[in-house]
């Protein structure tokens, strides 16, 4: 990555609040590093319960969310989300290769869906639509 | 006259001789039965003693009517009539008996009478001249004469029912391929049927001794054979086992030993028993044991379709990881002050992760991989965790909940693999009965425990349709399926897996909706052992 470009990201990222729910320890520990190199303030949770009983969740400007999760479901908590009006822009991010999965994410609101691995440009492009 | 030998032959009546006393007759006809020979001879060596004591009177052997003897004398014999009820008591209470004319219907009539009593012969007296009965020499000679030929029938008839049991014994111990043993623990003589010789590839003329034996055991067996001697030895006890034989142009056999324990008048520890040679059973289990492998692993390799979802999910986690750390670990080595720590940190992540991957697939090659059947000793929880952590993504993706309720449980011998696909097969299917489930959680409990039976219980129970309470044991015939893309062999194969670890593989409804599938397998404690050498104790295996 290029200066100009890890400056363009910064300026971009710098004071929003991203918050990552995946049941996935990898996930969390990796993401967070990842996306703090660009200067976002990253949250991560293991559960959709947990992110919802945190105090992170009008402060989420925009939320990397799995889809397939032990208890609540990321689309379980898409639709929570959406029932308590809360607009938060969702990036899925998912193991799964169902090929019906993106087309259907998409169309309930998500921003993006991202198949694992993908990469961080991906990752990144993502956050840029999401955030815009 | 039942066993009377085939060259009998009918003897001619004999000329006279003359100047024999009784005991004279006597010591003849005893020596000539100790000389032995055939029974026609005999006879016809006895008639022409009887003559020659008799002169004057005509003599024969009249035999009842036998296979073996000449046609038309047996045809004969079916001619005649009973008439009258002469000679009743004789024949009842088959006694020696004295008839005073060979040529009369009596005589004739009393010979038929003596077929229908099974007589082995009767003797009768012709007095050529005027009818008179015979006289009291004449009466006590006849009467010897009919003693001794009797014992030497019965002789002859002993030995040839001996010859014929031996034969027949012989035949039956080479078709079943089993010869029969003493063995005296105090001397150690051993005693051996011709096919134990031919099963030990010995001349029936060696000598056999526990050292001639032990040259014959396989290698990998002599110390269980030494084993099993010294433990039989000591005192009176009934064994079995099976162990091999090595052959000098090295074919293996097998053979399986059974003997029970007596002691003989002066206390001594006497073995009888019987050795067959199972060589062919045992290869043929081989055999079977292959073909249930290669179906086992068809049926394996089927279900990886219906896994690849959950296998790419497994795989894709880890590489979302790797990315993602080799990445952070990049960005904190290229900035103005790296931090190092934080790359050393991220790297070790990326191993971590890159294990995580590495496992998966070595899960994969172990379940999926074509190899034959292993048998060791296993943890059943471990084995069953493996597989849940295979199958996890695709029960995620079934929105399954899965619930574990594992008890500590002690080893189970088996082979891991086969026990894991029985493990995913029922996984898989509840999964699969409850893909139409809306109307309520889709839960999933798999449950080890030690039944009451002391053996080693899986349980999974689902929440799905279940099946029709009459199907119950079509479920498990190969090719019976209630899904549409099934090739129904999954519960067939499953049962034939469990039934080769000696245990069982069942299903029931539940009470509420859904159905529980189990299997139950001895523990490693329990399990007789498959192969190599197995000791009984009085019908209990050691």
């Amino acid at each position: 990555m290029t200066g100009e470009a890890r400056s363009e990201k910064f300026v971009m990222a710098r004071g929003l609040l991203v918050s990552i729910v995946d049941d996935d320890v990898s996930m969390r520990e990796s993401l967070p590093d990842l996306l703090r190199q660009s200067g976002f303030e990253i949250k991560a949770f293991s559960s959709a319960e947990e992110f919802l009983a945190s105090n992170c969740v009008s402060q989420t400007k925009c939320l990397i969310l799995d889809i397939a999760m032990p208890g609540m479901s990321g689309l379980d908590l898409q639709q929570e989300l959406k029932r308590r009006g809360l607009g938060i822009p969702i990036v899925f991010i998912t193991a799964c290769t169902d090929e019906n999965l993106r087309p259907d994410v998409l169309a309930q609101g998500a921003v993006e869906c991202l198949v694992k691995p993908f990469s961080e440009r991906a990752l990144l492009d993502a956050l840029k639509a999401a955030l815009k | 006259m039942k066993n009377l030998d085939a060259s009998v032959r009918i003897p001619e009546p004999l000329t006279v001789w003359s100047g024999f006393g009784t005991a004279q007759v006597g010591t003849m006809i005893s020596r000539l039965i100790r000389l032995g020979g055939p029974l026609s001879v005999l006879l016809k060596d006895l008639c022409g003693l009887l003559d020659a004591a008799l002169p004057g009177h005509r003599n024969s052997v009249l035999l009842p009517m036998t296979p073996g003897l000449p046609r038309a004398y047996n045809e004969f014999l079916q001619r005649r009539q009973v008439i009258g009820d002469e000679w009743p008591g004789k024949a009842r209470d088959q006694s020696e008996a004295l008839v005073s004319d060979v040529m009369s219907d009596t005589v004739r009539a009393s010979n038929v009478l003596a077929l229908a009593q099974s007589l082995p012969a009767c003797y009768s007296l012709t007095n050529r001249g005027e009818a008179r009965g015979p006289s009291s020499f004449n009466t006590a000679l006849v009467l010897q004469f009919a003693h001794m030929a009797g014992v030497a029938v019965a002789r002859v008839r002993s030995d040839e029912a001996l010859k014929r049991s031996a034969a027949f014994l012989a035949e039956v111990q080479r078709v079943s391929s089993t010869g029969s043993f003493s063995w005296c623990a105090a001397t150690d003589e051993i005693t051996w049927s011709e096919e134990i010789y031919r099963i030990f590839e010995l001349h029936p003329e060696v000598p056999v001794t526990l050292e001639l034996i032990r040259t014959r055991v396989h290698p990998e067996d002599v110390p269980l054979f030494h084993k099993m001697i010294e433990r039989v030895r000591g005192y009176c006890s009934d064994f079995e086992c099976e162990h091999r034989l090595q052959m000098p142009n090295h074919t293996t056999k097998y053979v399986h030993v059974v003997a029970h324990g007596n002691r003989d008048r002066d206390g001594g520890l006497e073995y009888i028993g019987a050795i067959q040679d199972v060589t062919q059973r045992r290869l043929l289990e081989e055999t079977l044991g292959k073909l249930r492998s290669e179906l086992a692993h068809v049926a394996r390799v089927s279900s990886l379709g219906a896994l690849s979802a959950s296998i790419a999910h497994e795989v894709n986690q880890p590489l979302a990881g790797i990315i993602a750390n080799a990445s952070t670990c990049l960005k904190m080595l290229a900035a103005d002050s790296p931090d190092l720590e934080g790359a050393r940190e991220t790297a070790r992540r990326t191993i971590r992760d890159g294990e995580r991957a590495c496992d998966v697939v070595i899960r994969l090659r172990m379940l999926f991989g074509k190899k034959g059947a292993k048998t060791e000793s296993l943890d059943l929880n471990s084995a069953a965790r493996e597989v849940i952590a295979l199958s996890s993504g695709e029960l995620r993706r079934r929105r399954v909940n899965l619930r574990q309720e594992f008890e500590d449980l002690p080893p189970v011998i088996g082979d891991r693999v086969q026990l894991q696909q029985v493990i995913l097969n029922l996984l898989l299917n509840a999964s699969e009965a409850m893909s139409g489930v809306e109307d309520r959680s889709r839960q999933l409990v798999i449950r080890t425990e030690l039944d009451e039976s002391e053996q080693v219980r899986l349980s999974v129970e689902d929440a799905g349709v279940g099946f029709e309470r009459q199907d119950v044991e079509r479920l498990f015939e190969a090719f019976y399926t209630t899904k549409s893309g099934g090739m129904g062999i999954g519960l067939s194969v499953s049962r034939s897996i469990i039934e080769s670890h000696q245990g069982r593989l069942w299903a029931e409804l539940n009470h509420g909706p859904g159905a529980t599938f189990s299997f139950s397998i001895p523990t490693a404690a329990g399990t007789a052992q498959p192969t190599g050498m197995v000791l009984t104790h009085c019908g209990r295996i050691l």
